[in-house]
This record gives C-alpha cells, structure tokens and sequence, in this order.
C-alpha cells in the first residue's frame, strides 16, 4: 500500500513543472471590473485617493505602510503607478467577527478615513461559522448599499483559497451571494479565491505548507499588485500595464 | 460481479440513486474538475436531491408494504432500525473526521491562514463536542444529508401511516409544514456559534414525503397529466432555462447582462428553493419518461455497477465521505493536477463499486442460509436490498 501510494507520487510529482515565480494568473479571473467614478475623479481632479480595506483578518490591521500583507503592496503599487497622487491605503478589521459586527462598525470606520474606495474582504469567518449565506447576502448588500449611498466605491472580495481547510468549510454559498450582492449593485468581486487556486493548482504558489515557509510575503505581494492593477483598470486610468494578461 | 435481484422492483431507482452517490463523492473532493461530470453546474437541483427523493420512494415501497402486511407496530420497528443504522454510521464518520481536524488543528500554522485556523476552536472542549455530536446538533462535513436522513427515518412511521391512509392529505400537511418552516425560518441548531444544519429537516422533509407519496401509488393520480406532451414541453423547457442560468453564473460577469427577472441565483439549498424543487421534479418527469422502467439498459452489464451501488446506498454513501476526506488528502499531499483529480474520482468510483459488489454478495450468503423458511426471508431480503 505505501509503495503504492509512493509510486503514485512518483508519477504525479514528475508531471509538475519548474516554474519562475511570478503573478500570473488566467486573465479571466480579473477581467472588466465595473467602473469606479470615485476613484477617477478623486485621482483626475483632486489628486489623492483613499482606499479603505475592511475584514476581519487578525492580521491585518492598521496603517497600509506598517505592515506586510496586500493592503500595504497595493499601496506601494499604486504610489509607483500614481507618482502625482498622494495615495493611502488603510486597513480596518474587526477581528474573527462575521458581517453583522463588521456592518455595526461600518459607518464609523467611513467617517473617520473619508476613503474614495472601500475594498471589503469578507466571507471568511461566515464560512467557518456556517452562517445563513441568505442572511449574509443581505447584510453585505446593506453594507454595500450604505457605502454607495456616500458615493464611495466598493471592491469585493472572497475568502482565500486554503488547500488544507478546504473540506472542513464551503465558502462557495458565500461567494455566491457575494457576486450577487456584485451584480444587483453593478460592483467588481475580486475573486481571491479563484486567483489563489489558479496559482496553488498551477504550481506557482505551493500552499500546503504546515508552518511558516515565507509564501505569506510573495503571495501577498502578488495580491496587492493584481488588486492595484483591478483598481487602475476599473477608474480607467492609465498605469496598468495589463502585464497580467498575457 | 453478482447478480441484481429477481423480481418486480424499479430498476430505475437503484440505478440513480448508485448515480447520485457517485455524484455526491465526485462533488464532495473539494476544487475537483470531474464535478463538470455531475448534474451541479447543469441545473438549479443536484445530486441531494435525487439521493433524497429516492431515498423517500424506496422507504415508503419498502416499509409501506410491512406495514400493510403486518401491522403499524411491526413496519415502525423496522423504520426504526433502520434509523438507527443511519446513525451508527453518522458517529462511525464522526471519529474519522475528528481525527483528521484534531490532527491539522495540532499541526497547522501557516501564516497565511490565520483567519481559517479560526475554525480550530472547535475542538477547545473536545468533551462537549463530542456529547453534541451524539446529539446530532456537531456535524462532521460532507455528512450533512445523514443527520437528515436519520430525523426523517426517526419520523417516518407516522408519515407512513399518514401516507396509506390518507396520501394527499399527508403530502398537503407536508407542503405546509415546509411553507411555514421557510417562512418562519425554522432549523434545528447547532453546536457551537450560531451555526444550523446545512440540510433544514423541517424544508428536505417535503421532497422525502413527495418520493413516498409517488411510490404509494400518488404518481399514477396525475400520471395524465405529467404524461402529456404540453407538460412535458413544459418541463424541458424549464430545465433548459435553468441550464443556461446555472452555466452562465459560472462565468464572471455574464448573468448580469441577463434581464433582471433572470436574477434569481443563487438559489437557498439548506431550505431547499422551490426553484430547486421544481427544477428535480422536472428533470425526474422528463428522466422517467425517456428511460421507461423496462429499459434494457438497465438489465444490461453497464447499468450494474451504478445499481449495486444504490441498492447498498447506506454503506456507499459512507464510503464516498470518507473517500473524499482521502481524496482531499491526497490533492494536498500529492497531487492538485487535473490529472490527479481524474485518477482520484476515478479510483474512488471503483473502489464503490467493489465495495457495493462485496456488500451484494454478503447479502447473497445471507439469503442462501435462511433459505430454510422462505416466506419471511423473501420479505427481508427485499427490505434489506431497497431501503
């Protein structure tokens, strides 16, 4: 039985390819995002542009700058391809907690950073939780719709792709109410998951790792730029070398 | 491979409900490509709701004649047993699965999923979980149609009693039952945050009692209706409809430039959508009528495997969860190739199938040796074959 399960893995491991790293995802995955009025004319006319990221990741938390995860790639991205714009990027969780507290915290969390684009990650914790997806779809579409209303822009985006954890919980209801929350309010998702699992099922990111291994930074990395590029593309602004879409 | 059971028995019902456990595996190996092979992404219903409704007709054939034969006492004792069946295999798939999450939970400590280890707090009062899961009120994943089976099975011999006396004024409480349970958002709980059964019994119940009312002779009320070509018309189209919706969500940003009364996803599986309901019963009307019950295919060599199957549905559902915890395992430590998805479902359907041949042909023992007194071991054998 183990030589047998050896051989298999033998052979399945021989078909992997070596590969360079690198960002590149199936140009699918983040095509035609809806436009973003706010962030164009605020970077156009007033030559500034506030993003605001929310989730309830315990690890992202605070100014963009001091940390290492996408919220502060995507600002270093966008100050690359915005040279004239005076961007920041904050990030605002409320740890572990599904939507409602998130929703409860929302409007404070608007007034206090005045952002131009609010890029809301959620999904997560409701999935773990088991939370009625139908009851999740409507407090995001609240959410959503208490956003627009301040004529701010939003970006989606779903739970990431965790190889190991896969089976134990289904976000799928949860990105289906999310891209229906999208589509009834004419906003992008940003599909994370989709995007990690073209790079963990192509090679480019090996996401099993038990412990530490130093992905955490590289993938981060990635994720900022391909978001910075979705912002670019969706505000119709030059700087987006679609460098992803070859 | 041993030989199908003699006799008059629906054919059809052991062949997709064997179909509809493959399905649930294939479906079940998270991120797996073979699921473009299921009904899934081809409709609004999927493989549940065939392993369900089956599951209804087969329960109400079986036990509805005991119960006719021998008495409300007897036919409930044997729904009983079969409940409890159900239920040993639930915690016998409850061990398994808590070691798998207790082993990641120990080890697991990726950065990058900080947020997922959230779900490890499960496991910090291993003392209640367990005493909950016995309660049915923790579920391991990918079991979640068992708890339901086992509530159904638990209530069953007063649907059945229900169902020979007076059939459509049972399916009419029934239909009620599940409007008032959508509308009031009945479900039973679970252990711990505020988490409820992935399959609400109060709304699934609905689809279980339809099977069993068909099977007690319901269908052939208004088989002329479902028989006429307008309807059947009908019913194609509607599955069409829902093709092309299912398809087109699949692709960003394609359902959108639908019309807005196309908008209808995603449907409400744990409640089970009427549009889901309307979907299965369209597709099992069109599905009877192009595959009629004396269909040679179904005596032929291929149709056996997917038979043996659904006529040992209880152990091969079992199997198919923990092959797919297997499966998972192996595309996390091996393999997450197309390639691997292929060989796993392939290898996982094999290993049910032979499984299922062991199973039938235990049975075969088993019916050799109480060949001494005839009548009531046909009678068994039956129960034992369909249920």
């Amino acid at each position: 039985m183990r030589l047998l399960a050896a051989a298999i893995a033998l052979l399945l491991a021989g078909i992997a390819p070596g590969h360079a790293q690198n960002c590149t995802v199936n140009p699918e995955l983040v095509e035609a995002p809806s436009f973003l009025p706010r962030v164009n004319a605020a970077v156009t006319k007033e030559g500034k542009l506030a993003i605001l990221v929310i989730s309830a990741a315990p690890s992202q938390v605070g100014q963009a700058s001091g940390l290492k995860s996408y919220p502060s790639f995507l600002e270093t991205t966008l100050k690359e391809k915005l040279k004239e714009t005076n961007v920041s990027v904050f990030a605002f969780a409320v740890p572990r907690e599904p939507i409602g507290k998130v929703l409860k915290a929302l409007p404070g969390a608007l007034q206090e950073h005045k952002p131009d684009l609010v890029i809301w990650q959620t999904g997560t914790i409701e999935a773990i939780r088991a939370m009625d997806p139908d009851v999740f779809g409507d407090k995001l579409l609240e959410g959503v719709s208490l956003i627009k209303a301040d004529k701010i822009d939003v970006i989606l985006m779903n739970q990431q792709y965790s190889p190991r954890t896969d089976f134990m919980f289904d976000g799928t209801p949860y990105t289906d109410n999310m891209r229906w929350v999208a589509q009834s309010k004419d906003i992008s998702l940003f599909n994370r998951y989709e995007i990690m699992k073209y790079w963990a099922d192509n090679g480019v990111f090996d996401l099993n790792a038990m412990k530490s291994d130093g992905t955490y930074e590289k993938l981060h990395r990635c994720l900022g730029g391909l978001l910075a590029d979705f912002v670019l593309r969706g505000a119709s602004l030059p700087g987006s070398p679609d460098n992803h879409r070859k | 491979m041993p030989p199908i059971a003699p006799g008059t028995r629906d054919l059809r019902l052991d062949f997709f409900r064997g179909l509809s456990l493959w399905f649930i595996f294939i479906d079940h190996v998270p991120g797996n490509i073979m699921t473009w092979l299921t009904v899934r992404n081809y409709g609004f219903s999927d493989a549940s709701e065939i392993f369900v409704f089956i599951s209804g007709y087969t329960a109400a054939f079986v036990y509805g004649r005991v119960m006719k034969e021998r008495g409300f006492i007897v036919g409930a004792a044997r729904v009983l047993k079969r409940a409890w069946q159900i239920y040993v295999a639930f915690v016998f798939l409850f061990v398994f699965y808590v070691a798998e999450i207790s082993y990641l939970a120990t080890r697991f400590q990726n950065p990058l999923y900080t947020e997922e280890s959230g779900f490890f707090e499960l496991l910090q009062k291993p003392e209640i979980v367990i005493i909950e899961a016995l309660k049915l009120r923790f579920l391991p994943a990918n079991v979640d149609v068992l708890p339901l089976y086992i509530v159904l099975m638990a209530c069953f011999p007063l649907i059945l009693w229900g169902l020979l006396r007076r059939p459509n004024l049972t399916l009419a409480a029934s239909a009620i039952f599940y409007a008032v349970a959508r509308y009031l958002d009945w479900n039973i709980s679970l252990y711990p945050w505020d988490r409820y059964w992935f399959f609400n019994p109060f709304c699934w119940q609905f689809l279980f009692v339809i099977g069993g009312w068909c099977a007690l002779g319901g269908i052939d009320k208004i088989g002329r209706v479902l028989r006429s070509r307008a309807f059947l018309a009908l019913c194609i189209l509607f599955l069409v409809y829902a093709a092309v919706l299912q398809l087109s969500w699949l692709i960003p940003g394609v359902t959108r430039k639908f019309p807005s009364w196309m908008h209808i996803l995603p449907l409400n599986k744990s409640d089970l959508s009427l549009f889901r309901l309307a979907h299965f019963l369209a597709l099992a009307n069109v599905v009877v009528r192009f595959v009629p019950i004396d269909a040679t295919f179904l005596r032929s060599i291929w149709a056996r495997p997917a038979i043996i199957c659904g006529q040992n549905s209880l152990e091969i559902f079992c199997l198919g969860v923990f092959l797919s915890f297997s499966g998972h395992f192996v595309i996390t430590e091996i393999s997450s190739r197309k390639y691997a998805h292929f060989l796993i479902s392939l290898a996982g359907v094999l290993i049910m199938i032979a499984v299922a041949a062991l199973m039938s042909w235990y049975k075969g023992l088993n019916r050799r040796v109480e060949k001494a007194p005839p009548p009531p071991a046909g009678q068994k054998n039956l129960e034992e074959k369909v249920a």
